[in-house]
C-alpha cells in the first residue's frame, strides 16, 4: 500500500524528514517518554517528536552514564553527543523512570539545544492532588512553549490540536482492531512501521494517511489464517525484525501493552471540556505505566483484559535490560495470566542486539507449545 | 647498584634490571599455572643472562596480578605506577599509555614529570583485552602471532556487534560458516577490541604522545585498528611488554 | 599494633547502640502482643507521624543493609531470580522480596506490616517494591509521591506535597482507627529536629584532622537516626556519642592509626566488605572521613521548621539530596570537599542505586576540573557480592592511592 511506503520513506533517513518539517517553520521538540504532552507541544506551533536510539555504538555515552543503564537512554543519548540529534530546537523530559530523570540532568547539564523542559508529572495517579498536580505542570509547560513560541497558545489551538491526535489515535486503535478480526491483514512490521511513524513524522500528513490506510484495510477480505494470537507487553519495542520473526514462526501480533504501541495512542482526549482538563485526564486514566501508581493491580487486570478481548493464544513480555519498572512488574503479570490459563514467554532485549537467529529459535518453540 | 623488576601478568612474566639509571636487560616467560614459581624462574633467568648474581640485587619491586605471589620482592606496586614510570623511563616525552594485556586493559595519563595523574581500567570482562584476541585465535585457527598480519590484510572489516566475548565467539562462527574471508573478520574482531579500549582512552581525555605497552602491542593489527578509532599514532617500542617489569626496576631505585 | 592501642580506637558507644537496635527489632517481633501496629517505611519517608501516633516504624532498606553486612544477600538475591526478578533490579529489593516469602534473612525475617509508606523520594524502585509488598501482604499501601526537583522545589511541587501530608495522616487515622495526635507530633517534631542537628555535630567531628572515626564508622551509626528518629532514645545516644567523639578529638584518638590522607566517600556502602575496605584505605593510612550517604540524614534541617515540624514536612522530605539535580548534588560534593579537607574522592558505583550513581561521572569530572583532586570510581552493589571483584578493586584502590601518595608526599 503506497500510504504504508510514506512511513516507510520517512523513517528512512531522520536528517531529511527533519530539514522537511524545519522547512515549514516548524521548531521540533524531541520527547523519550509516551506521557509527553504532544498536544501542548503542537498547539504551540511545534513539531513534537519522539526519540528513539538509532543504535549506533555507545562510545561518547560512556563518558556519562554507566553500562547497567538502559540501551534507549544510553543510545539516546550518544546520539545526541554525536551530533546525530543537531536538528532538534529542543527536548520535553516528562518524568518517567530513574534513569530518565538522571538523564535529563545531564541532558540539560550538557547544554546543547535551545528548547529543554522537565515536565514532572506524579508518579501517582489515582488522587485528587495528583489530578491537582497534573493540571498545574500541565499549565507550567504550556506557559514555557508559550513563551518560547512568543505567542499565547489558544483554547482554539488546544481544541484543533486535541482534534488532530484524536483522528490519529482512532486510526491507529481502528488498524490494531482489524489485526485483530483478521490476523495478518497488515504485516507485523508495517504495523510497527505505522505506529512508530505516528510519533515522528508531521502529525498533519499523518492525520491525513492513517484514515486512508484504514479504510483500505477494512475492505480487505481475509481467510482466517491458522496462526496463534500474540499479545506483546513490555515497553520500546523498536525493532520491525521481531514482527517478522514473529509471523515466521506462525504467530500475528493482535494487541499489545507497550509504550510504543497501544498504550500510547488507545483512548481519546475529550472534546466537550476544558481542554486542558481534557489533556490532564486522558494522561490520567490512560492505560498505566509500570512507572506510575494507580492501583498494586491495574496493569495486570489491564493485561488479563487486553490478553481476553483479544483471544490471545500466549503473551509474549519483550522487556528491555536494566528497565527496572518493568522488571518489577513481570513476576505477577506472568502470575496474573498463567491463572487465566495464558501462557507466557519472556525475552530480555537490549535495544542494540540483532540477535535475530535466537529470537526466531524462541518463537517457534513458544508457537509450538501454546 | 643494580635494581630489579619483576611483573606478573596472567599470561607472560617479565623481569627487568637497571643499572645506574640503564636498562640492563630483560626476559620474558609464560607464568603457567603457578605465579609464585614463575617470579622466581623468571628472576634467575635475567640473571643468568645478564651474569649478574642475586646479591647484586639493592632492591627488587613486584608488579602486575601476581604481585604479591613474589615473597622476596623488597614492596609491590600496581602495573599502573609501574607502566607509568617504565614509560617515562623509555621516552620522557610520553604523556599516555595503553595497556592491553593477558586479561585488562588499562589507559594511563601521566602529567609533564611523569607521574600518573589519573587512570582508567575495563569493565568485568574479557572484551578488549588478549584473552579476547587469544579466544578469537582459536576459534579462526589463526596462530596468535600471526593475527595482526591477517588483518592487515583484510579489505572488508566484518562487524562484530556484541561487546562480550562468549557472544562475540558465536558471532564468528556464524561468520566462518558463511564463508566470509579470515581477513575480515579478524579486523572486524581488533577493531571490536579497539573500540573497547579506546572507551577507556576517551575515558581521562588521554593527551599525545601515547605509547602502547602490554603483550597485545606487539599486534600490529590490533595497533591499526587503534590508531584508527584514537585519530593519532601511537608509540610501540619493543619493549612494550616489559614495560611494567623497566617501570617496577626504576621505582626499585627509588625506594 | 598492640591490642591496649586497639582497644582505645574503639568506639565504646558501639556496644550500646546494638543494644537499642536489638530492643527496637525484639519490639517490632512483639508489636502485636503490645496491641501495636507495625508500618514498613522506606528510608527517605517520613517518620514521624508514624511515631507520634505509636506506630512502629521498620525499614526494610536498614534490614537490607544487615542482610548484606551478614553476607546473606548473596542467597536471597538468587531466590528473588527463582521467583521471576531480574538479577539487574535493586539488591535491597530483591533481598527483601524472597525474604519475605522464606523468611531468611539475620533475623529470620521481618515481622509483618500493617501498613506500607512508601516515599519516592530516593527513587523509582520503592515504588515497584512497595507495590510487591502490598500484593503479597495484602495490606494498605500509602505513596507520598515527592516530584524531583531537577532545578527548584517549585510552588506547584510544594502544593502536591504538603496536600499529600494531609492525605498521610488521613490514611493514618484510618488504617489506625484513632484521632491524629498533633501534640505529641510537635514533641516528636522536636525531637527528630535535635537528633538531626546531634548527627550533624558528629559528622561534623571528622572535619578534625585526624579524624576521630571514619565513614565506616558513620554508616554503622546511622541506623538510628534512620528508625528511631522522632525519639528520645535517639536524643540520648546521639548526645553520648557526640560527647565521646569530643572526647577523642582531646585525647588525640584518632581511627585511623596514621591518618596522612582523607577521602570522601560517594554512594550507599558495600555492606558485605566494609571490614576488608576499612583495612584497606587503613593500610595505607587513608581515612574517608566523610561520605554524602549518611549526611543525607541531616540535609534536611535547613528545610526544617523545629516548632513546626508537621508544617515544613513536605519541604523537608522533597528536598533531599537524591531528589535533586546532578549539579545541584556536584554543588554538595565540592562543599564536603572543601569542609572535610579530602584530598580525593571514592565513588561507589553501584549498580543497584540508579538515581545515586547516574550522574557520578558527571560529578567526577566537575570534581577534577574545579579541585583537580584524584577520583577512584569503584565498581560494586550494595548487597550482591557477585558485582563485587575483590581483586580488581583491590588494585584500582592501590594505584589511587600512589597517586594520591604521589601529589601529597
Amino acid at each position: 500500500m503506497k500510504e504504508i511506503n510514506i512511513f516507510y520513506n520517512a523513517l528512512e533517513t531522520l536528517p531529511v524528514l527533519a530539514s522537511k518539517i524545519k522547512a515549514k517553520q516548524k521548531k521540533i521538540m524531541g520527547y523519550l517518554c509516551s506521557y509527553a504532552p504532544e498536544e501542548l507541544i503542537y498547539a504551540a506551533g511545534f513539531h513534537p517528536m519522539r526519540l528513539f536510539s538509532s543504535k549506533s555504538d555507545i562510545v561518547q555515552a560512556e563518558q556519562h552514564l554507566q553500562a547497567y543503564c538502559c540501551s534507549l537512554v544510553r543510545g539516546v543519548l550518544e546520539d545526541s553527543l554525536s551530533g546525530r540529534l543537531d536538528f532538534l530546537d529542543g527536548t520535553v523530559f516528562p518524568h518517567t523512570c530513574d534513569s530518565m530523570q538522571r538523564l535529563s540532568d545531564i541532558w540539560r547539564m550538557n547544554g546543547k539545544y535551545e528548547f529543554f523542559a522537565d515536565v514532572i508529572l506524579p508518579a501517582k495517579l489515582n488522587t485528587q492532588s495528583a489530578r491537582a498536580y497534573m493540571k498545574d505542570v500541565l499549565t507550567g509547560f504550556k506557559k514555557d512553549l508559550e513563551k518560547a513560541a512568543g505567542k499565547e497558545i489558544t483554547d482554539t489551538d488546544l481544541q484543533n490540536s486535541i482534534k488532530k491526535f484524536n483522528i490519529i489515535r482512532k486510526n491507529l486503535s481502528k488498524i490494531y482492531a482489524l489485526q485483530s478480526k483478521k490476523p495478518g491483514i497488515i504485516k507485523g512490521s508495517d504495523l510497527y512501521t505505522i505506529v512508530k511513524g505516528s510519533m515522528v513524522m508531521d502529525r498533519d500528513e499523518v492525520a491525513d494517511i492513517l484514515p486512508v490506510i484504514a479504510g483500505n484495510l477494512e475492505k480487505i477480505d481475509l481467510p482466517p489464517k491458522n496462526i496463534k494470537r500474540i499479545v506483546m507487553s513490555g515497553s520500546i519495542c523498536d525493532s520491525p525484525d521481531i514482527y517478522s520473526a514473529m509471523e515466521s514462526a506462525g504467530g500475528v501480533i493482535v494487541g499489545d501493552d507497550l509504550c510504543t504501541g497501544q498504550r500510547w495512542f488507545e483512548g481519546q482526549t475529550q472534546v466537550d471540556e476544558n481542554p486542558m482538563d481534557a489533556i490532564a485526564a486522558r494522561l490520567l486514566n490512560r492505560v498505566i505505566c509500570p512507572a506510575k501508581h494507580f492501583s498494586p493491580t491495574a496493569r495486570g487486570e489491564n493485561l488479563v483484559s487486553l490478553a481476553k478481548k483479544n483471544r490471545a493464544d500466549g503473551v509474549i513480555f519483550m522487556l528491555l535490560k536494566f528497565c527496572d519498572p518493568h522488571a518489577f512488574d513481570y513476576p505477577y503479570l506472568k502470575e496474573f495470566l498463567e491463572k487465566q490459563g495464558i501462557k507466557t514467554l519472556l525475552i530480555e532485549m537490549d535495544d542494540q542486539q540483532q540477535n535475530s537467529g535466537q529470537l526466531a529459535t524462541r518463537f517457534e518453540t513458544f508457537i509450538h507449545y501454546i | 647498584m643494580i635494581y630489579a623488576g619483576i611483573d606478573i601478568g596472567s599470561i607472560t612474566a617479565k623481569a627487568a634490571l637497571i643499572k645506574n639509571n640503564r636498562l640492563l636487560g630483560t626476559h620474558v616467560i609464560m607464568t603457567g599455572y603457578d605465579p609464585i614459581n614463575a617470579g622466581i624462574k623468571v628472576f634467575d633467568a635475567l640473571l643468568k643472562q645478564s651474569r649478574i648474581s642475586k646479591t647484586q640485587i639493592s632492591a627488587i619491586i613486584s608488579t602486575g596480578y601476581g604481585r604479591a605471589s613474589v615473597s622476596f620482592a623488597d614492596k609491590a606496586l600496581t602495573e599502573i605506577i609501574c607502566h607509568g614510570t617504565g614509560a617515562h623511563f623509555m621516552n620522557p616525552e610520553i604523556r599516555g599509555i595503553i595497556d592491553v594485556g593477558g586479561q585488562d586493559s588499562k589507559a594511563i595519563f601521566l602529567d609533564q614529570n611523569g607521574q600518573v595523574e589519573n587512570f582508567a581500567m575495563n569493565d568485568k570482562c574479557a572484551a578488549g583485552t588478549g584473552r579476547f584476541l587469544e579466544v578469537m585465535a582459536k576459534a579462526l585457527e589463526v596462530d596468535l602471532e600471526l593475527l595482526g598480519d591477517f588483518s592487515l590484510a583484510a579489505d572488508k572489516p566484518s562487524k562484530i556487534s556484541s561487546i562480550c566475548t562468549v557472544f562475540a565467539e558465536s558471532e564468528v562462527i556464524s561468520m566462518i560458516a558463511k564463508q566470509e574471508r579470515r581477513e575480515n573478520i579478524i579486523a572486524g574482531i581488533h577493531e571490536s577490541a579497539a573500540a573497547r579500549v579506546a572507551i577507556l582512552a576517551n575515558k581521562i581525555k588521554i593527551k599525545k604522545p601515547v605509547m602502547m605497552t602490554g603483550g597485545v602491542a606487539k599486534n600490529k593489527g590490533m595497533v591499526n585498528s587503534l590508531e584508527n578509532r584514537l585519530g593519532f599514532k601511537l608509540i610501540v617500542g619493543d619493549l612494550a611488554q616489559e614495560n611494567g617489569a623497566i617501570g617496577a626496576a626504576v621505582l626499585a631505585s627509588k625506594l | 599494633m598492640s591490642d591496649k592501642l586497639s582497644e582505645k580506637r574503639k568506639i565504646k558507644s558501639a556496644k550500646k547502640m546494638r543494644d537499642i537496635m536489638t530492643t527496637y527489632y525484639l519490639d517490632a517481633m512483639t508489636a502485636g502482643q503490645n496491641n501495636k501496629q507495625i508500618a514498613w517505611i522506606t528510608s527517605g519517608g517520613p517518620v514521624e507521624p508514624l511515631v507520634a501516633m505509636d506506630i512502629i516504624p521498620i525499614y526494610p532498606e536498614n534490614h537490607g543493609a544487615m542482610i548484606g553486612a551478614s553476607k546473606m544477600g548473596e542467597d536471597l538475591c538468587i531466590k528473588a531470580e527463582d521467583m521471576g526478578y531480574s538479577s539487574d533490579l535493586c539488591s535491597y529489593a530483591r533481598a527483601d522480596i524472597s525474604c519475605s516469602v522464606v523468611k531468611g534473612g539475620p533475623i529470620g525475617g521481618l515481622p509483618e506490616p500493617d501498613m506500607l509508606i512508601c516515599c519516592n523520594n530516593i527513587c523509582g524502585t520503592v515504588l515497584k517494591w512497595y507495590e510487591v509488598q502490598a500484593r503479597f501482604y495484602n495490606v494498605p499501601l500509602f505513596i507520598l509521591d515527592t516530584p524531583i526537583c531537577h532545578t527548584r522545589y517549585s510552588p506547584e511541587i510544594a502544593k502536591y506535597v504538603q496536600a499529600q501530608i494531609d492525605e498521610y495522616i488521613a490514611f493514618l487515622e484510618k488504617v489506625t482507627k484513632r484521632k491524629f495526635n498533633y501534640e505529641k507530633m510537635a514533641e516528636v517534631g522536636r525531637l527528630a529536629f535535635e537528633a538531626q542537628l546531634l548527627w550533624q555535630k558528629v559528622l561534623n567531628t571528622t572535619a578534625h584532622k585526624p579524624s576521630p572515626m571514619s565513614a565506616f564508622d558513620a554508616f554503622f551509626f546511622l541506623a538510628l537516626i534512620v528508625t528511631l528518629r522522632g525519639t528520645k532514645i535517639a536524643v540520648d545516644f546521639y548526645k553520648e556519642l557526640l560527647g565521646e567523639m569530643e572526647q577523642r578529638i582531646k585525647d588525640g584518638i584518632s581511627m585511623v592509626p596514621n591518618e596522612k590522607y582523607r577521602l570522601l566517600w560517594d554512594n550507599l556502602p558495600v555492606w558485605y566488605q566494609l571490614k576488608w575496605l576499612s583495612q584497606k584505605f587503613s593500610d595505607h593510612n587513608a581515612c574517608l572521613v566523610a561520605d554524602t550517604y549518611t549526611s543525607a540524614w541531616c540535609g534536611a534541617i535547613q528545610y526544617t521548621n523545629k516548632d513546626n515540624f508537621i508544617g515544613s514536612i513536605a519541604e523537608a522530605y522533597t528536598r533531599i539530596y537524591l531528589n535533586i539535580g546532578v549539579d545541584q548534588m556536584a554543588g554538595q560534593v565540592l562543599d564536603m570537599i572543601k569542609f572535610y579537607n579530602a584530598d580525593g574522592l571514592v565513588m561507589h558505583s553501584n549498580r543497584s542505586c540508579k538515581p545515586y550513581s547516574f550522574g557520578q561521572m558527571d560529578i567526577m569530572k566537575i570534581v577534577r576540573e574545579k579541585t583537580n583532586l584524584p577520583v577512584l570510581m569503584i565498581e560494586a552493589d550494595m548487597v550482591d557480592p557477585r558485582n563485587f571483584s575483590q581483586s580488581q578493586v583491590e588494585t584500582r584502590i592501590d594505584a589511587f592511592m600512589e597517586i594520591i601518595k604521589q601529589k601529597n608526599d
